[in-house]
């Protein structure tokens, strides 16, 4: 059986802590809260963590003196950091200081779990040939989808969409994250929602309506999630 | 301590007198150095005459030589021949007490010397002198005093637009400067200033359209979101409608996050903190690539789409701005034409070596009263149809920021009822 990882969140914004911590447990990680900059500071320095998700304006200790400081140590712990400021400039120096990947408020919650599967997968060989839920199978060499048999013909944004969905089977993917990873536009300024729920409604039709069972669904106002349905 | 600097008034005034000063005295020189030479000289001809005279008298009738100190008023001479005197008049040497001028002409046999009181020459010397040394003071402070009342006339005006400036505010800002004669300097001055209140004042009332307009765009989701929390709070509901509240305020808060993001965006580019990185940019692929991404959108209304890119077009310019301003323009072309309708992008480059990005459509069009403020934020043309769409009025401001920091221009050219064709010109540039 595959062992619990042990997530230690920093964050000094209750109701954020709260909802990180549940996100988390729901993802059945054991999850510690720290609520200062100091305290996180000694969890890390007591305690075992396979991640850290790291504020970076906390009282007490500034994130980045924390993560200096942890790095200085010579601790190789993932940390993901939260940031209110998206200049490119808090950015770089928090990816310098030795963060693994950075978050810019507000987030999603699907898109956090998202990153911290991401960093806690990191080092692993990634040699997936074939990607399947239930009876749906996309081959990533020769570009092909199979549903019960049958070949399907979809588009090759249909087809980098139900793959990115294939590869976070089971989990939510948020408009955000198809924006950002498929469509690759960084900006979050742009009008990108309609194309993908355009693009999904097209997918829907040809991966989900000729067959019983449905695969691909809509959470209303998070995103969307492939998985067997449970009602 | 500080010395503060004089008034411009002071200065003028002083600079002025500096130079009168200068002038003044130099004329005055010269004129005293002419008039001496002038005085010497006459005095000096006169002497030569009578040496003359002395000379004829004494080679004629060297008896008569007394007779000139009579009749002719020569009173200081002496001729000798060698060491003898032949005749000497009776105030020879000219005494110490006064200033004589003594020419002598001699040969072998005998020699002439011949006096003249100077004093009437030096005496008008020295009145000259006076007069100048009164004259000029006099002249001096008139002319200071003069230049000072004329600097004061002549900056009155400054003074007075300092003072009406000084009563402009931000609250007042339709006032203006009077413009007593436009085509003078101080007139030219205050048209240009009053030219620079206009454009404040437009900057401010668009500044507080957009407040206000922010405020209302950002009070609309959150009171949608109070009042959907509330309205569930007082009934007790199934799982399944708890799931259906929670979700329709994560709606709400998407269009919140979504019109911050824009804001921060537009907040951003006018403070000019958006790091720019030009290139050189194939145009066309730009926008293979743009429409590559909306072309769903088009073909789920069944709209025409032609994308026309024959030639390639570059430009230097940053290609993730100006992706954003084409995204958001084919977006809106998309969105405001009906079923089948026609929407066409194609990238040109004009002779002169411009690249011209066109996107065209066949949608209502927009009224000659709308196309001066649709770039506007928060503008919209129809309400009520804009929110129902899901836009958030800030599209096409964020369009033409992304052409103009590109050092680009959108154009607008639209017929009501027959369609709407933006075009985004950038200058040919050197990379």
């Amino acid at each position: 059986m595959r062992r619990t990882m042990r997530v230690l969140v920093v964050e000094d914004e209750k109701k954020v802590a709260k909802a990180l911590c549940e996100g988390l447990q729901a993802e059945h990680y054991d999850v510690r809260v720290a609520s200062s900059g100091e305290e996180g500071f000694f969890l890390v320095n007591h305690e075992a963590f396979d991640c850290v998700v790291l504020d970076l304006m906390l009282p007490q200790r500034d994130g980045l003196e924390v993560l200096t400081t942890l790095r200085k140590r010579g601790l190789h712990t993932p940390v993901l950091i939260l940031t209110a400021k998206d200049t490119v400039d808090d950015r770089v120096r928090g990816l310098d200081s030795g963060a693994d990947d950075y978050l810019v408020k507000p987030f999603a919650i699907p898109e956090l779990l998202a990153r911290i599967r991401a960093l806690l997968r990191r080092g692993r060989p990634d040699q997936i040939l074939k990607l399947h839920q239930d009876d749906l199978e996309i081959d990533l060499m020769t570009r092909t989808v199979m549903r019960g048999g049958q070949t399907l013909e979809l588009t090759v944004k249909e087809f980098e969409v139900l793959e990115y969905l294939l590869r976070h089977r089971g989990h939510v993917v948020s408009r955000e994250m198809l924006t950002r990873d498929v469509w690759r536009i960084a900006a979050r300024a742009t009008p990108f929602d309609n194309v993908i729920d355009v693009t999904i409604a097209r997918l829907r039709r040809k991966i989900d309506d000729p067959f019983e069972v449905k695969l691909l669904h809509t959470v209303r106002g998070v995103g969307f999630v492939l998985r067997r349905d449970r009602g | 301590m500080r010395v503060t600097a004089p008034s411009v008034r002071t200065r003028l005034t002083l600079w002025h007198a500096g130079v009168l000063a200068i002038v003044i005295c130099l004329f005055s020189t010269g004129t005293l150095l002419f008039v001496r030479a002038r005085l010497y000289r006459g005095l000096d001809e006169q002497i030569g005459q009578d040496l003359a005279t002395i000379e004829k008298v004494y080679r004629e009738e060297t008896g008569d030589l007394g007779e000139l100190d009579h009749r002719m008023g020569l009173t200081l001479f002496e001729v000798a021949e060698g060491h003898t005197v032949i005749y000497r008049t009776s105030s020879w040497p000219p005494p110490v007490t006064r200033p004589y001028r003594l020419r002598t002409s001699a040969d072998a046999t005998h020699r002439v010397s011949v006096a003249r009181d100077e004093t009437g020459v030096r005496q008008t010397l020295w009145t000259l002198a006076i007069v100048f040394a009164v004259g000029i003071p006099c002249a001096f402070g008139l002319a200071m005093a003069g230049g000072y009342l004329l600097a004061g006339r002549v900056l009155a005006p400054v003074g007075a637009m300092a003072e009406s400036a000084r009563r402009i505010t931000a609250e007042s800002l339709s006032a203006r400067l009077p413009v007593d004669n436009s085509g003078d300097e101080f007139g030219r001055l205050a048209g240009v200033f009053n030219e620079t209140l206009s454009r404040l004042e437009a900057a401010f009332e668009q500044l507080r359209r957009f407040t206000a307009d922010a405020s209302h765009e950002l009070r609309t989701p959150l009171t949608s979101l109070r009042s959907i929390g509330e309205v569930a709070l007082h009934r007790s509901l199934t799982t399944q409608e708890y799931r259906d509240v929670v979700a329709s305020m994560l709606e709400e808060v998407d269009r919140l996050t979504r019109l911050v993001e824009n804001l921060l965006l537009l907040t951003r580019a006018e403070a000019g903190r958006i790091p720019m990185t030009r290139t050189v940019v194939d145009l066309s692929e730009l926008v293979v690539g743009v429409s590559d991404g909306l072309r769903v959108l088009a073909e789920e209304k069944d709209q025409a789409w032609s994308v026309d890119v024959a030639e390639p077009v570059t430009a230097v310019c940053d290609a993730s701005i100006l992706r954003h301003g084409v995204t958001n323009l084919l977006y809106n072309a998309i969105k405001y034409t009906p079923n089948k309708g026609v929407i066409r992008v194609a990238t040109t480059q004009t002779p002169a070596g411009d690249a011209v990005i066109e996107v065209q459509d066949t949608g209502p069009g927009i009224a000659a009263v709308h196309r001066e403020r649709i770039f506007e934020r928060f503008y919209r043309v129809d309400d009520a149809r804009s929110r129902a769409t899901g836009g958030i009025g800030l599209g096409l401001a964020i369009a033409r920021w992304a052409v103009e920091a590109n050092g680009g221009r959108i154009e607008l050219e639209s017929e009501e009822g027959r369609g709407t064709l933006f075009r985004i010109v950038l200058e040919r540039s050197l990379p």
